[in-house]
């Protein structure tokens, strides 16, 4: 079954369902691909908190997509992840090298709005 | 009961296992062969050993709760009358042990004492031996040839059930030791994001893994960005232990959240370079109040000091 | 075969998924906690993503082990495949530099307790892993 995409302003949004077959994860590199040059979307966030295991297929797969929409001109935040996928991934040695992650889907939106433009000033 | 020893059975059922248990106990063909003319014994005299092993365990005061409760007492008086019956039919398959393990199940669960329900065992055998050696007095040594064969059973049955209370009382055990290590280590919400987590005392691998779990448990539930760990009160740490912080702390920030590691001694620093660990690769800073500010600079709150107290507000 | 063990063949990646399922479903049953399962179930999807990709098809056996009163589980994973000419070399650690070259081995040995390869060019790989409770 095809991975939802929704749109929230220029971001998309795509929650992995659980187990996502190969082919799942192939077809939404292409639409993620397809959209962001047609919406102009700056940024996509992809949701997976449903996935019980990450293995390192998984995490190769993400990683290609998430490079790709970055060519693409949209960064990418992966949210979501598991505590204990967190742990298995760490335990196997993945890293998502150099990819953004937060907690959940308002973290990776924050994560992906623009920094202000003005510091306030630190005290000490 | 029958439910639970199909769903989680306490020892192991291979047909391997089973051969063992019978070598173990020097089981054999011949003895089986003896042990089938005990039947008609076992038939008429089955209910007056059932009885009696029950009373010696009440006169012991043992297990109240299975005294207690008139229908479990039923039930178990039930299949110990089985046990019994089985004995003499001596098909020793995994249908049997299957009935022991049940019935060990519902001794633990009623907190029968391992060395009560071996006397009363004994005395069963006992009364079980009295008989055989009058019912078959008129061959002395044959008869002691089938008490003997009725020995290597009950050694059989022992085995089984011994096994499987010790492994219940593991369980039990495991289960209030992971309460115990629920409570002695507490992680802290401190403001909107952002976790304390103070680690007091030696930390060894079980511990290790429960400060982990609760640790990117309470991330999510928090959803804290940041995570503070102190651990002023730790005073040594082993490679083990080490790497699994190490890791915790990746976890995190796949997860999104960064850890910050306060309270660093220069010997547990010096120790953790020492097995290898790149320090610089965590945030570390001196005492819990620099790691705090620190946490919540990093959140964007703005620290301002008064003479007294750090007074926090938000930009 | 034990009650509750699960026999699953590996053709796809659908199997893929049935095979740590299966294998969290045996895992639970036997009493792991939380975090194991996933590293359990994370070891499963391994090797048998290796068999999906390298051997065609092949099987995964999950069953209880025990050994000295401990309690685990056992998985064996097995097939036909065109096995693995050097067994040291593909067991060496390819991911630290995120190699997407590497086979599931090295990492499922890290999750697991125990870890034997065998393999023989032209015949097959079995892979024998097991993980206590503590």
């Amino acid at each position: 079954m095809a991975i939802p995409i929704l749109k929230q302003g220029d971001i998309l949004i795509a929650s992995l369902q659980a187990a996502p077959t190969d082919q799942d994860l192939v077809q939404l590199k292409d639409d993620l691909a397809e959209r962001i040059g047609r919406l102009r979307s700056r940024g996509v966030v992809i949701d997976v908190s449903a996935l019980d295991v990450m293995d390192s297929f998984a995490t190769r797969t993400l990683r290609g997509i998430a490079h790709a929409t970055k060519l693409r001109g949209a960064n990418t935040v992966i949210v979501g992840i598991q505590p204990d996928v967190a742990f298995a991934m760490v335990r196997l040695g993945l890293s998502l090298d150099g990819i953004a992650t937060a907690l959940d889907l308002e973290e990776g939106f924050a994560w992906l709005q623009p920094p202000p433009i003005a510091e306030a000033p630190r005290g000490s | 009961m029958e439910q639970r020893s199909t769903l989680r059975s306490p020892i192991s059922l291979t047909d391997a296992d089973l051969e063992r248990r019978k070598i173990l106990v020097g089981l054999t063909a011949e003895d089986i062969g003896r042990l089938v003319t005990l039947r008609e014994l076992v038939t008429q005299e089955g209910d007056r050993y059932t009885e009696e092993f029950f009373r010696h365990l009440a006169n012991l005061g043992e297990a109240p709760t299975l005294f207690g409760r008139r229908d479990v007492l039923e039930e178990a008086k039930h299949r110990k009358r089985a046990h019994l019956t089985a004995m003499a039919v001596a098909e020793f398959d995994r249908t049997y042990v299957e009935q022991r393990i049940a019935l060990a199940l519902l001794y633990s669960q009623y907190g029968l004492d391992t060395r009560a329900f071996l006397g009363a065992f004994d005395h069963l055998l006992q009364a079980l031996g009295d008989d055989i050696m009058k019912r078959f007095a008129r061959n002395a040594d044959d008869a002691f040839r089938k008490f003997m064969s009725l020995k290597k059973v009950a050694f059989f049955d022992i085995g089984i059930i011994t096994d499987v209370l010790m492994s219940e009382r593991e369980r039990v055990i495991g289960q209030q030791q992971e309460a115990i290590r629920e409570l002695s280590t507490p992680v802290l919400q401190v403001r909107d994001g952002l976790l304390i987590l103070p680690i007091i005392g030696t930390i060894d691998s079980q511990r290790a893994k429960q400060l982990t779990d609760g640790l990117l448990r309470a991330i999510r539930a928090n959803r804290a960005r940041m995570v503070v760990m102190d651990i002023t009160g730790v005073a040594a740490v082993d490679s083990k232990v080490a790497n699994h912080l190490i890791q915790t702390i990746a976890a995190a920030r796949l997860m999104g959240s960064t850890v910050i590691i306060t309270g660093l001694s220069a010997e547990v620093a010096q120790a953790l370079v020492a097995l290898g660990v790149d320090l610089g690769k965590i945030t570390t800073t001196g005492d819990l109040q620099g790691g705090l500010e620190e946490a919540e600079r990093m959140l964007g709150y703005q620290v301002v000091r008064s003479n007294e107290t750090t007074a926090h507000r938000s930009l | 075969m034990e009650a509750d063990a699960a026999r699953v063949v590996i053709r796809r990646d659908g199997d893929i998924v049935e095979a740590r399922q299966k294998g969290r479903e045996l895992a639970q049953q036997i009493g792991f906690a939380g975090s194991d399962l996933t590293l359990i179930a994370t070891a499963i999807s391994e090797i048998a993503r290796n068999i999906v990709v390298y051997a065609n098809q092949g099987e995964i056996s999950l069953s209880i082990a025990e050994k000295n009163g401990r309690r685990g589980i056992l998985v064996v994973a097995q097939d036909a495949g065109p096995g693995i000419p050097d067994i040291e070399r593909a067991m060496r650690d390819g991911y630290s530099t995120g190699n997407s070259l590497g086979l599931g081995l090295p990492g499922a040995r890290r999750l697991m307790d125990d870890f034997e390869i065998r393999s023989t060019v032209g015949q097959g790989t079995t892979v024998t892993m097991r993980k206590w409770r503590t």
